[in-house]
């Protein structure tokens, strides 16, 4: 499903060189649920944000369900349609009410009509579990609420894969829980999945396998059980040994 | 006190208000007269209430019919007339030069600030652009209408563009202070766009959203609503800037108190009239615009 190949993201500025994604390798295969873990500024936002093409590749290759993203050929607008993205500030439109906010792009991308993107909107609003507040503003929300809003607007595109960068690190914590939940659910119902977080009960319950990275290199992967219980790395164990 | 003060003041200098002449430059009765267009007699009168018909007959026994409001009526029945001779007249209620030059200040500013508007959009889009030529071109825009004044702009795009290409007065008017807006406008519409966070373009864009799209459905309208108070502005002062076509002879509202001071030597009285116009244009303006922020301040 995606293939990442040698992949390189590289900032420059005032004479500095960052070396944010440093040679990352990985296959993700559909209906795989892959957690990326890893200290801060270990590059695991950007290996994301890379994957949809927010941010543009200084060497290397990513191939989503066989289209190549560095192709400069490539629409990028295409791919991102069906690779849904869920921030960790949620993003979401504040001038548009919850339900205008998961029509829009049903209405602008997908050229939906406006009844059946409603249909889909109140739906998923329903799964997500917060049906009542279609008519609210995002700025009256929760955290969480809002959180899940943004899941039920990438959802609405119908994505085969969602990329999450860390969902839950600007929630209050007892709002943690009502976010990864509805994560669950849809790990349960296969969706292909890519998620960043500092979760690491999320990783052991729900990943399929755990990528650690840190200065912008994979340094080990592996399934959860594997992960948790004997990191091979010195890295990974030091990185353990903190969260845990 | 220092309504008394000046109360004193003009007393000292023998000035006379004349407050009563000004509603005339609001309104006026205008009289037509109407007179005989060639040597004839009065056929027959008749007596409408308030307006009364007079029928004339020429030698060549050619009919007329007038109609004069009754008070004026000059004539009587069989009367010979020559021609020119005055039969009577007609009043009509016409605008004065004040409403006039209020109504040209008010659309000259209105369509100025429109297309100030979109030149502003579209500035201060290129402002933002990645592409180099459009956000240079842009620069210098702006750098040259602002950094030069209104006035001469006024004159070159008056005597110099206008003579030229053969432009209209009007015309090089609304020009000239639109592209001077636009120029304003650009760089508070490029603040504006800079102002929202660059998720919400991120989102948009994860979304499938190409960047028009995303500029159309959700930056622009959110730079739009945080931009409206020094958009306000910007618009309050055009219409006061509106001001200086009056030097290429645009009739607005400063040149047409300018006449009328000519006329009546009111020169206090008038200036005041004028000021007072102006503001209440502009605070018309800031109520709308208030209104339309309260609006927007649902989603807050």
């Amino acid at each position: 499903m995606i293939k990442t190949v040698e992949l390189k993201k590289i900032f420059s500025g005032r004479g500095q060189e960052v070396r944010a994604v440093d040679g990352v390798t990985s296959h993700i295969a559909s209906g795989e649920v892959v957690v990326v873990i890893g200290p801060s500024g270990s590059g695991k936002s950007t290996y994301l944000r890379c994957l949809n093409g927010l941010e543009t590749l200084s060497s290397g290759s990513i191939v989503i369900d066989g289209t190549d993203l560095a192709d400069r050929k490539t629409d990028l607008n295409k791919v991102r349609r069906e690779v849904g993205m869920v921030f960790q500030q949620f993003n979401l439109f504040p001038h548009k009410t919850v339900l205008e906010n998961i029509i829009l792009a049903q209405q602008v991308v997908r050229k939906r009509n406006r009844s059946d993107a409603e249909d889909k909107a109140r739906q998923l609003l329903k799964k997500v579990g917060i049906a009542e507040k279609e008519s609210v503003y995002p700025g009256h929300l929760s955290g969480g609420q809002q959180q899940r809003v943004a899941i039920a607007r990438a959802l609405a595109m119908d994505p085969k894969i969602m990329l999450f960068d860390e969902p839950t690190s600007a929630l209050d914590p007892e709002m943690v829980g009502e976010v990864l939940d509805v994560m669950k659910q849809l790990a349960r119902e296969g969706m292909t999945m890519v998620v960043v977080t500092h979760e690491m009960g999320f990783a052991r319950e729900v990943a399929d396998r755990v990528i650690f990275m840190d200065q912008g290199k994979l340094v080990e992967e592996g399934t959860p059980e594997h992960f948790f219980t004997e990191p091979r790395e010195e890295r990974a164990k030091a990185f353990l040994k903190q969260v845990l | 006190m220092m309504g008394a003060g000046l109360w004193v003041a003009t007393k000292k200098i023998d000035y006379t208000w004349r407050w009563k002449r000004v509603p005339q430059y609001f309104f006026y009765n205008a009289e037509t007269m109407h007179n005989a267009p060639f040597d004839s007699r009065v056929a027959q009168i008749d007596n409408l209430g308030d307006t009364t018909r007079v029928i004339l007959i020429s030698e060549d026994d050619e009919k007329l019919s007038f109609e004069v409001d009754s008070p004026t009526l000059n004539v009587s029945v069989d009367e010979e007339l020559f021609e020119d001779d005055h039969l009577g007249s007609t009043f009509q209620w016409r605008a004065g030069p004040l409403v006039v030059g209020l109504w040209n200040t008010l659309w000259i500013s209105a369509a100025a600030s429109i297309m100030g508007l979109i030149i502003g959009v579209i500035t201060g889009l290129c402002r933002v652009s990645k592409n180099p030529t459009l956000r240079d071109l842009s620069v210098t825009y702006v750098e040259i209408f602002r950094g030069t004044p209104l006035l001469v702009q006024l004159f070159i795009f008056y005597f110099f563009l206008g003579t030229v290409l053969d432009i209209d007065r009007f015309v090089a008017g609304i020009c000239a202070l639109a592209i001077f807006a636009g120029a304003y406008v650009g760089e508070i519409i490029r603040a504006g766009i800079q102002s929202i966070p660059k998720g919400q373009m991120e989102a948009a864009r994860s979304l499938g959203m190409n960047v028009p799209q995303a500029m159309i459905y959700i930056i622009l309208p959110q730079a739009f609503k945080r931009t409206l108070p020094p958009l306000a502005g910007q618009f309050i002062s055009l219409i006061k800037d509106s001001s200086l076509v009056s030097v290429i002879a645009i009739n607005d509202l400063t040149k047409s108190g300018r006449e009328v001071i000519t006329s009546t030597f009111a020169t206090f009285e008038i200036w005041f009239i004028v000021a007072l116009l102006y503001l209440i244009l502009t605070f018309t303006l800031s109520q709308v615009i208030a209104w339309v922020e309260r609006r927007l301040a649902v989603s807050d």
